[in-house]
């Protein structure tokens, strides 16, 4: 018997959990505990906890079938050279270097990596270090703490931080969310009613960013942290979305996934390259996701596991698993934390690709000193998120207002690791409201039919007390149509 | 409020096909007065019923547990009763641990012909819970 | 050299480069190295080291693996039972590794007569993050510079890079909430004598100390284990004098009388009435990750599982019932290793409210899990 242990970083999201891979030579998979973390001390979520199920055989295919790396490359190379509107996207599911040799790509062909994210655009770029994350130490010192997470379902990791500010004297605020234990308040608030937090300058307000957030909400916080000098500390999905933007910062794209998804509808992208990022799986309706995508002309995947939009690519280069390739993450803490593992098959096939395009072939040591300098260039920007100061950021704050139709409700999700990477998870209920349940006559055990204008699905549900109006799921459902979707309910 | 009917107390009631059942069976032909909180679920022998049905019963909103079973003796497969009074100890030491009143968990042998002891029985058990109220485990919404 | 059952030993590895390199006398290692080379067993359990403060268990074949695994590794609070399921293994093990081995043979998912257990005594281990937080916080050390860690006299001792050594009383840093993990603090087996060697450094003392063992041998399987290591020449024993014997009971009883003390502090009485609403706030956090079975020792069942498969996110139970039949299944099996508390996300202290529900009833029935095969699970077979 050998056992190899790779010392590598849950992929789930952006906090950045160490943790070990261990390999038999049968090639079965299972997790240790990285007790040494400092983001995580060992301790992992129920994604975690289940990652040896995450990592997905891939293999390298031309339009189907199994493939050499070379010649898919060079297929590769054929159809990016006779295309000319193209869209490079990477959320950051890879490491910084792997990211690095995305964007040399995209240098050669003169082009932007996307990073699904639109806000960096919307925002000057001294007040980008609001949107950077801050260690988690300031959590645990913050005397208020605005929640705009739910973070047992979405984050769980900071569960163990927010239970250490408490035990400090924080009082926790949980807006618009469920019901949370650790929370001293749940208040349903409207955006405009913001103000009613009282959120001063030892505050803490904590919410996400991710390819499906609502820029406008993101500015409305923004603009309260600037108000009242709360400090702001924005989480991620992702193992790498603080390295993707940060790393080559001027070589980012502005656009959401939503704006390329619409310009691949509208035909202004004909060919969609993608870095270790599933649209499929990113976006609420995948089914749409799948029709859009389908329109391509060329789509080419580079992954380093399978996903749906492997099914779907006109050529797939498949790269070794995150857990074995060489690199750097950095999480939402700031902290650059680096892989044990040495593959680095990711890099050697774009630098053959950049080769075949006419640019420069390169190495993992070249990308990973760039990595290094970006870093030191970023270091203001990432530290800058302890004092973000600037008071300039946010004037124009559009009220966000949502119209639900009357009688009809707001069904929406709780992002969390299990839905970005499309695992099968036991969360198939909703979460609905107590008073709801007496409306609609609700009997315990029964099951809520939800419809919407994609259709209908049953399902279990789960009582809490949340604003009203409001329906929760921390699963992706066939009926959705976007991040939120108006559904109608009844008891059946 | 008056005009509320007495809270009455949900007891549930484990009984063994073989003889317990039958006793519950003859409780109510034998017309023995008996309130109306017992739910009676029959297992095959006492010895199926696992701790974590009695758990399961509490969380769902029992008031108290009853475990009954034949006689020491006379199983119907031979030993089912021996373990589930092996069980039934720990259980006991686990409700106490917990915090749940013993009060609220039994375990009687009773046979098929004994319709008065089991009737006597949950009398006696519904009395007491009545005075200790509802449980602490049952959820909200539950009576 | 004949070796019996009952016989309490000094060894050490007759390689030097062993030896040395050994927690004291390498002597647990050459006995891992010789049972391998030997084909005693197919594989070995180790410790791959990572860095100083961290190392990860590994299953080998390979000598050059288990000769690299040398010295004791107190910031290393793994348990190592489920890693010799079904496998023809010879592994070292702390009490409590052991008390998971026996557990877990009990359930038969390890076959004793193929599994060779070498026991450590243990004192304690200590958590890697708290530690290099304590070296900065009470010994003003950079963690970084640390090459070597030692305890004496009940005072704990950092050696640096430059040869500086400093040491704090135990019991001051546990006051200030470092030192060993909870778990460790009420342990009380300190000399695993549910292994078939219990090795430890207690008891050796002057020219010998650090560069010997002194190993006890439990039963049949101790005495191949060591016959088969002084066969291939990997290691040298001697018995013991009364002077040893004696020392080594004496730190032993020392240990087990601080064992009390924090027992007494960590398991305060909580009052019959609050009880309840006790244990429903320390679970109300739980996110339902699963992390307590996954890395429980005593656990045997996989993937579907009472605790898991009864237990549904949906249900709004004031209690979860993943819980409460952990709470059931471990009353009669848990050891107290603290690796439940170690890996809950959600810093519930879940071995000490185990360990408040097993205590009471495996004294009640006078057993304790994790000690001997002869007795099996109570819950699920019939006394007597
Ligand atoms: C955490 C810990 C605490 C200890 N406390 C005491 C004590 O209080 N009193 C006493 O007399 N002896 C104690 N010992 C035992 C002692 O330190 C020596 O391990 C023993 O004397 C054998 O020495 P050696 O040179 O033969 O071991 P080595 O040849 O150095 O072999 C050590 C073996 O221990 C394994 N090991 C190391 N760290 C761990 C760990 N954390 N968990 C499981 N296995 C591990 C290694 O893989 C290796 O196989 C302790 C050991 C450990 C690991
Ligand atoms: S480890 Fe903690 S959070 Fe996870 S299931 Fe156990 S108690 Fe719950």
């Amino acid at each position: 018997m050998k056992e190899s242990v790779y010392q590598t970083y849950c992929p789930g999201c952006g906090i950045g959990c160490g943790l070990y891979i261990r390999k038999d030579d049968k090639g079965n998979l299972s997790i240790d505990y990285m007790k040494s973390s400092p983001a995580n001390l060992g301790k992992l979520c129920r994604f975690g906890v289940t990652l040896a199920h995450h990592y997905s055989e891939i293999k390298t295919t031309v339009t189907g079938s199994e493939a050499d790396v070379e010649d898919a490359i060079k297929a590769a190379e054929q159809r990016i050279q006779s295309s000319d509107s193209i869209a490079m996207l990477s959320v950051g599911n890879t490491c910084n270097e792997e990211h690095m040799a995305f964007t040399r790509i995209a240098d050669t062909l003169d082009t932007k990596v996307h990073t699904g994210l639109s806000i960096y655009n919307e925002l000057a770029s001294h007040c980008h270090g609001y949107l950077a994350g801050m260690p988690f130490a300031e959590m645990e010192k913050a005397k208020k703490i605005a929640l705009f997470v739910d973070p047992y379902v979405q984050y769980p990791l900071i569960v163990r931080r927010l239970l250490i500010a408490k035990n400090n004297g924080a009082k926790i605020l949980s807006v618009g969310t469920k019901k949370l234990n650790l929370a001293d308040e749940n208040l349903p608030l409207e955006p405009d009613e913001y103000e009613t937090l009282e959120i001063d300058n030892e505050s803490l307000i904590i919410a996400d960013i991710h390819p499906n957030s609502d820029d406008d909400h993101i500015k409305r916080l923004i603009a309260l942290a600037q108000e009242t000098g709360a400090k702001i500390h924005f989480l991620r999905p992702f193992i790498n979305g603080a390295g993707a933007s940060l790393i080559e910062k001027e070589k980012i794209g502005n656009m959401s996934l939503a704006q390329i998804m619409e310009d691949i509808e509208a035909g202004n992208i004909r060919t969609l390259v993608t870095l270790d990022s599933d649209p499929v799986e990113l976006l609420p309706d995948a089914e749409a996701a799948v029709e859009t995508l389908k329109k391509l002309d060329n789509l080419i995947v580079i992954s380093s596991r399978k996903s749906p939009v492997t099914k779907l690519a006109d050529i797939v280069i498949a790269t070794e698993p995150v857990y074995m390739k060489a690199g750097t993450f950095i999480s939402v803490e700031g902290r650059v934390q680096e892989n044990s593992g040495e593959g680095v098959d990711g890099i050697d096939a774009m630098s053959l690709l950049n080769g075949e395009l006419g640019g420069k072939t390169f190495d993992y040591q070249q990308m990973h000193y760039r990595v290094k300098k970006c870093v030191e260039n970023a270091e203001k920007e990432m530290a800058g998120h302890t004092d973000n100061k600037a008071s300039d950021c946010v004037s124009d704050v559009k009220e966000v207002s949502r119209s639900v139709p009357e009688d009809m409700y707001e069904l929406s999700y709780l992002y969390n690791p299990f839905m970005w990477f499309d695992q099968k998870d036991d969360n198939d209920f909703v979460i609905i409201d107590r008073k709801l349940v007496k409306e609609l006559g609700l009997k315990k055990g029964g099951m809520v039919l939800l419809s919407s204008e994609k259709g209908k699905i049953r399902l279990r549900y789960m009582l809490s007390d949340l604003p009203e109006g409001l329906v929760l799921t921390a699963k992706k459902l066939p009926i959705a149509t976007g991040a939120i979707t108006n559904v109608s309910m009844e008891g059946c | 409020m008056a005009d509320r009917k007495e809270w009455e107390p949900k007891i549930v009631a484990f009984c063994c096909n073989w003889c317990s059942y039958g006793g519950a069976d003859t409780a109510g032909m034998g017309r023995f007065q008996q309130p109306a909180s017992v739910r009676v679920v029959r297992v095959m022998c006492s010895g199926r019923i696992d701790p974590l049905h009695v758990f399961n019963a509490f969380l769902e909103g029992a008031d108290a547990v009853l475990v009954t079973g034949c006689h020491l003796g006379d199983c119907h497969y031979v030993n089912g009763n021996y373990k589930t009074e092996v069980r039934y100890q720990f259980l006991e030491e686990l409700m106490i641990e917990m915090g749940l009143e013993p009060e609220r968990l039994h375990l009687s042998w009773i046979s098929a012909s004994e319709g008065e002891k089991f009737a006597s029985f949950v009398n006696k058990v519904t009395t007491e819970v009545k005075k200790l109220g509802p449980s602490p485990l049952k959820p909200e919404g539950v009576n | 050299m004949n070796v019996n059952v009952g016989d309490k030993l000094l060894g050490y590895a007759t390689d030097p480069g062993i030896r040395n390199r050994g927690a004291s006398g390498g002597l647990v290692t050459a006995v891992l190295a010789a049972a391998l080379e030997r084909e005693l067993v197919e594989d070995v359990i180790v410790l791959k080291h990572i860095n100083e403060y961290e190392a990860v268990p590994i299953i080998t074949d390979d000598v050059d693996e288990v000769l690299a695994s040398t010295g004791s590794m107190h910031t290393v609070p793994v348990n190592l039972a489920k890693h010799a399921t079904g496998k023809k293994v010879a592994m070292p093990g702390k009490p409590c590794d052991v008390r998971g081995v026996i557990e877990q043979a009990k359930r038969n998912e390890i076959d004793i007569e193929n599994t060779y257990i070498i026991g450590l005594n243990c004192g304690g281990t200590m958590h890697p993050v708290l530690t290099k937080e304590m070296l900065i916080n009470m010994y003003e050390l950079d963690p970084e510079d640390v090459v070597g860690e030692k305890i004496d006299k009940g005072k704990l001792f950092f050696k640096t890079q430059d040869g500086e050594e400093k040491g704090i009383s135990i019991d001051d840093l546990e006051e200030a909430g470092y030192g060993r993990r909870e778990s460790c603090r009420y342990c009380d087996v300190k000399i695993p004598v549910n292994a078939d060697i219990a090795c430890g450094n207690w008891g050796v003392v002057g020219e010998l100390a650090g560069k010997a063992t002194f190993c006890e041998v439990m039963n049949e399987k101790g005495v191949r284990l060591l016959e088969n290591a002084i066969e291939s020449g990997y290691i040298q024993v001697e018995q013991a004098g009364e002077k040893e014997i004696a020392i080594r009971e004496k730190v032993n009883s020392a240990m087990l009388g601080l064992v009390d003390k924090w027992t007494e502090k960590i398991f305060t009485d909580i009052p019959l009435q609050e009880r309840m609403k006790y244990y429903m706030e320390q679970f109300a956090d739980c996110i339902d990750c699963g992390a307590c079975k996954e890395a429980c020792p005593a656990c045997t069942c996989k993937e579907e599982s009472k605790c898991t498969m009864y237990h549904n996110l949906a249900d709004d139970y004031k209690m979860s019932m993943y819980h409460m039949v952990r709470l059931l299944h471990l009353s009669d099996s848990c050891v107290g290793c603290g690796q439940c508390s170690d890996v809950c996300p959600v810093d519930i202290p879940v071995t000490t409210i185990f360990r408040r529900f097993a205590d009471p009833a495996q004294k009640k029935h006078n057993y304790k899990a994790g000690m001997t095969l002869e007795r099996p699970p109570f819950l699920e077979v019939m006394l007597k």
